[in-house]
């Protein structure tokens, strides 16, 4: 498992399964619509050539190496983007939402209105 | 812009050797009947608010003694005036007016101008807005060199002011010119300047906007989202700008418009820069389409960025559509956006099988751009309802805002025939 760090994402590759992936699709996304920070390395899509803060100053975070890996590749790479408060606020709206449900159909969640 | 309160920027006034009057904020009626009797005098109770008019608006009263500042706080906190919640009032003397007058300083923006602009009237106070042009007084501030004395001088000496305020005023507009400066404003008024009976120039209101992108050189002033908005930040706004409070790459902008997470004919919105969205709203307005926020990805932004603003603008509840609009002709590298809603899509469209999603992408990078959304779509779990278009349809609204209003209601009917949870 390859992992590293951009300045806002995280990026996760399986390399166990880079190796039967012919196309490489990451690391030529990567010259693509970045700036080539994705390199084979033994075969492998590595980043050993830059060091992680090399790699945080010039990934640009495009998200196309998860794209091709998924439609050209082994599906062997995501992309961690962490919206900060979201996870919260979804929860707050379902909550929020079903307790009206419930309102409307006279039965009570338990709590005050 | 980030503003603030009116407590808030003459406590840096006051840093910067400026006079304002004595008096101290209060969060209850207590409070401000204490800082009543310290100051010993009549006070104003003032609501602490970001808007304008507060006189008219009731939202400045006087009181005589402690006891009244006492009733005043409490007629005013825990009310909302002008959409604005009241959870503060400055309590400060109350001025002997002589005279009120106005000065201020903006970033003027204009071709020709393009630095700190200082502005005098002899006339200021309440409806400023309405003083005659000729009644305003403008000097230019260089942003090397500052303002030099004479030049305030000068200025002073136009606009017809005696001679015995020359020098206090004079010293007034530098320091101010100082604090414009070093606080990293946008815009810096004092309306009313008063001039007081005893013959002082006391700083008697203050509208302190900051520059966004300066903030984050200032968290001494504790501004917690560096927005102008016309309400208090919602949940929504505060996800919306914690995309953008420490990543000034491109923009990616998210605000709350008031939607109520159950009313129908909302959907998510997602234009592509400030005139393409204006034009998108005009056409979903003649299709009975509302917007649930705004939103805007332009200046080239990075793609986790584009992803973020799409996945906020997809979460909200029960919205009937998604609208990618750039209706113009984009000189950013749209592929970045088509890889971003290609990721969010496949993460949403699961969830909320059938949505309704119009994506209009035109520009740089676009035929490479509609192959990655139509190819990483094909395949896509609940992506039953999606159009893609591109240049042919570039300013093509009511095409755009037609189809979203089709599927909308093709989607509405199959949500009301299924039984499908209501949150989606």
């Amino acid at each position: 498992m390859l992992e590293f760090a951009e300045r806002t994402i995280t990026v996760r590759i399986d390399t166990a399964a880079c190796g039967a992936c012919e196309a490489k699709a990451c690391v030529l996304a990567c010259e693509t619509y970045s700036r080539g920070i994705l390199r084979l390395s033994d075969g492998l899509p590595s980043v050993e050539h830059l060091t992680p803060s090399e790699v945080v100053r010039k990934g640009t975070e495009c998200l196309a190496c998860e794209y091709e890996c998924r439609v050209r590749g082994k599906g062997a790479l995501s992309i961690e983007v962490p919206v900060e408060g979201l996870d919260a606020y979804r929860a707050a709206q379902a909550a929020a939402l079903a307790h009206d449900r419930l309102a409307g159909e006279g039965v009570s969640d338990g709590h005050p209105d | 812009m980030a503003r603030l309160l009116e407590f808030q920027g003459k406590g840096l006034l006051r840093k910067a050797g400026l006079p304002v009057p004595r008096g101290r904020n209060a969060s209850s009626p207590g409070e401000a009947e204490a800082i009543a009797a310290e100051i010993g005098r009549p006070v104003a109770v003032k609501a602490q608010l970001h808007a304008g008019g507060r006189g008219k608006a009731g939202a400045i009263r006087f009181a005589a003694s402690p006891a009244e500042a006492h009733e005043a706080a409490s007629a005013l906190l825990g009310t909302e005036i002008k959409g604005f919640a009241i959870d503060s009032v400055l309590v400060e003397e109350r001025l002997d007016i002589d005279r009120e007058l106005y000065v201020g300083i903006i970033i003027d923006s204009a071709r020709t101008g393009r630095r700190p602009l200082l502005m005098f009237s002899r006339d200021g106070g309440v409806d400023i807005e309405s003083v005659p042009d000729e009644s305003i007084h403008r000097l230019h501030i260089s942003p090397q060199g500052g303002l030099e004395v004479y030049q305030v001088v000068d200025l002073l000496v136009g606009a017809k002011v005696p001679d015995e305020l020359l020098v206090p005023l004079a010293t007034i507009c530098s320091r101010l010119a100082r604090a414009h400066q070093e606080y990293d404003c946008f815009a810096l008024e004092i309306n009313p300047l008063v001039l007081t009976r005893q013959g002082e120039l006391v700083c008697a209101d203050c509208k302190m906007q900051i520059d966004n992108a300066a903030v984050f050189r200032h968290p001494e002033m504790g501004i917690e989202v560096a927005r102008d908005f016309g309400h208090e930040p919602t949940p929504l706004d505060l996800i919306g700008w914690g995309i953008e409070k420490a990543d000034l790459r491109g923009s990616g902008f998210v605000m709350d418009m008031g939607y109520d997470g159950v009313s129908p004919d909302y959907i998510g919105f997602h234009p592509i820069g400030g005139g393409s969205a204006m034009m998108a709203m005009d056409a979903l307005n003649q299709v009975r389409l509302k917007p649930a926020n705004y939103a805007d990805t332009s200046g080239n932004p990075v793609g986790s960025k584009i992803y973020r603003v799409a996945k906020v603008v997809l979460s909200q509840p029960n919205i009937q559509g998604y609208l990618l609009g750039g209706f113009m002709m984009a000189n950013q590298e749209q592929w970045h956006h088509a890889h971003a809603v290609v990721k969010v899509l496949r993460e949403v469209l699961p969830e909320k099988p059938g949505l309704p999603c119009v994506l209009l992408v035109c520009g740089n990078k676009e035929e490479e751009s509609l192959a990655i959304l139509r190819e990483g779509l094909a395949d896509c779990v609940g992506a039953t309802r999606v159009e893609i278009y591109g240049r042919d349809r570039v300013t093509d609204t009511l095409f755009i805002a037609g189809r979203m209003r089709a599927l909308v209601e093709e989607y509405q009917a199959e949500l009301k025939g299924g039984d499908r949870a209501r949150v989606r």
